[in-house]
């Protein structure tokens, strides 16, 4: 199999987190920030 | 052709120069958002001091009336794409951060309720969209794609099932130029019906968890209605997008059983890579808020981190969506999703009112 076949038979492996992982990460961090009392009163 | 529309990212988030690239669009996200809400609260104060008639139009809308209006007029510079294509990744921290806002009996109950409406959604849209694509002629894998958009989530699905069937770059671009183009209409059209019918909260939020694809649009168009509704779209459609991972496995096993496609090797990993892991976070935050874990006031401040999200997210809606570069990727792939899309829209609605009369809502 060429180097190219390759490519396209196996795609890339994922290095790092998912924008899923990062996105449940960064609520799981305000939350526990808010939990904290780091951050007492969000406005909206 | 597949340039011609912004794909939303999906590639991993690399933290250290991807930081940087992503800061201007990022700020332009927050700006159109915040100006949305600026407009919200000023500009009915405004017409009411003058004595004019106008509608009350929430942040929701303006943020993307003034994302679209960037983006097909001056564009978006190539500098602010990076970060407005992150509208996603402000989308799943919301979602996330919105699971504080229900108990996890209530998650159970209403997700329980959807799952059941969601499952026969699923198999009656890839039906039809099956057989739409056969008799429009449309090529098989593009209707592969159509019909998981349409059934599932939108985008994601599409670029899930891509990997999954080996379809071409060609095709995915069509079906999500379609899924989006759609979207974008949804989000005008369905607040109008629902009002024009007097759809409860519950009901309109229901109703478009189910019917409009990409979380993105369902949100916004749920948020459209009311914040209650907002709430329903967003956990329905939720609930959809946990299907996701059944659904392209499915595929795959059809489209390798035919010689097109890779066997799918370990079934239960494949699962996991394709599950929404946004969805386990949004159940884990439930659970916490559900044992007291969270004061009142903390439950407060995590539903407004939530809305804050969503903000950057309606804003990017508005600011992805060109309709000059969507109008280009052909005109069956489009008339086959929006024939498939009203078909399933008033299918979906039925459904919507049957499960009415039988929970009660």
């Amino acid at each position: 199999m060429s180097q190219q076949e390759q490519t396209v038979a196996e795609p890339a492996k994922q290095r790092g987190l998912s924008i899923d992982a990062w996105a449940v990460l960064l609520a799981f961090v305000l939350a526990a920030l808010v939990r904290a009392g780091v951050f007492k009163h969000i406005p909206w | 052709m597949a340039g011609t529309v912004a794909l939303p990212q999906v590639r991993p988030v690399n933290p250290g120069l991807q930081f940087l690239k992503v800061i201007p669009g990022v700020l332009l996200l927050a700006a159109v958002g915040y100006a949305g809400k600026l407009l919200e609260a000023n500009v009915g104060k405004y017409a009411k001091a003058h004595h004019w008639t106008f509608p009350n139009i929430e942040y929701v809308l303006w943020a993307i009336l003034i994302g679209l209006a960037i983006s097909n007029t001056v564009g978006v510079p190539e500098i602010f794409r990076a970060g407005v294509a992150t509208y996603e990744f402000w989308l799943k921290a919301g979602i996330v951060l919105l699971g504080a806002r229900f108990l996890l009996g209530d998650v159970l109950k209403l997700g329980g309720a959807s799952l059941a409406l969601v499952g026969i959604e699923i198999v009656v849209a890839i039906a039809f969209m099956t057989f739409l694509g056969r008799a429009f002629g449309l090529k098989p894998k593009l209707t592969s794609l159509l019909a998981v958009g349409s059934a599932v989530c939108g985008v994601s699905a599409i670029i899930a099932t891509k990997g999954a069937i080996d379809a071409d770059d060609e095709d995915s671009s069509f079906a999500i130029a379609a899924i989006l183009a759609l979207g974008a209409l949804a989000l005008f059209t369905f607040p109008l019906i629902g009002h024009a019918i007097h759809l409860s909260d519950h009901a309109y939020g229901v109703w478009t968890g189910l019917a409009v694809d990409n979380t993105a649009e369902a949100a916004a168009a749920g948020a459209l209605y009311s914040d209650a509704a907002g709430k329903l779209a967003v956990l329905t459609k939720t609930t959809r997008n946990a299907l996701i991972g059944f659904v392209v496995l499915a595929y795959a096993f059809y489209w390798a059983s035919r010689g097109q496609a890779q066997a799918v090797g370990n079934k239960a990993l494949f699962l996991w890579q394709k599950f929404p892991k946004f969805v386990l976070g949004f159940l884990l935050i439930s659970a916490l808020a559900t044992a007291a874990f969270f004061s009142k006031d903390q439950i407060g401040a995590l539903a407004n981190l939530s809305r804050w999200a969503f903000l950057l997210t309606f804003a990017g809606v508005g600011l992805r969506t060109n309709f000059k570069a969507l109008s280009k990727q052909g005109l069956k792939p489009f008339a086959v999703g929006a024939i498939g899309e009203v078909v399933i829209a008033a299918f979906t609605l039925g459904l919507v009112f049957a499960a009415q009369r039988v929970f009660h809502w």
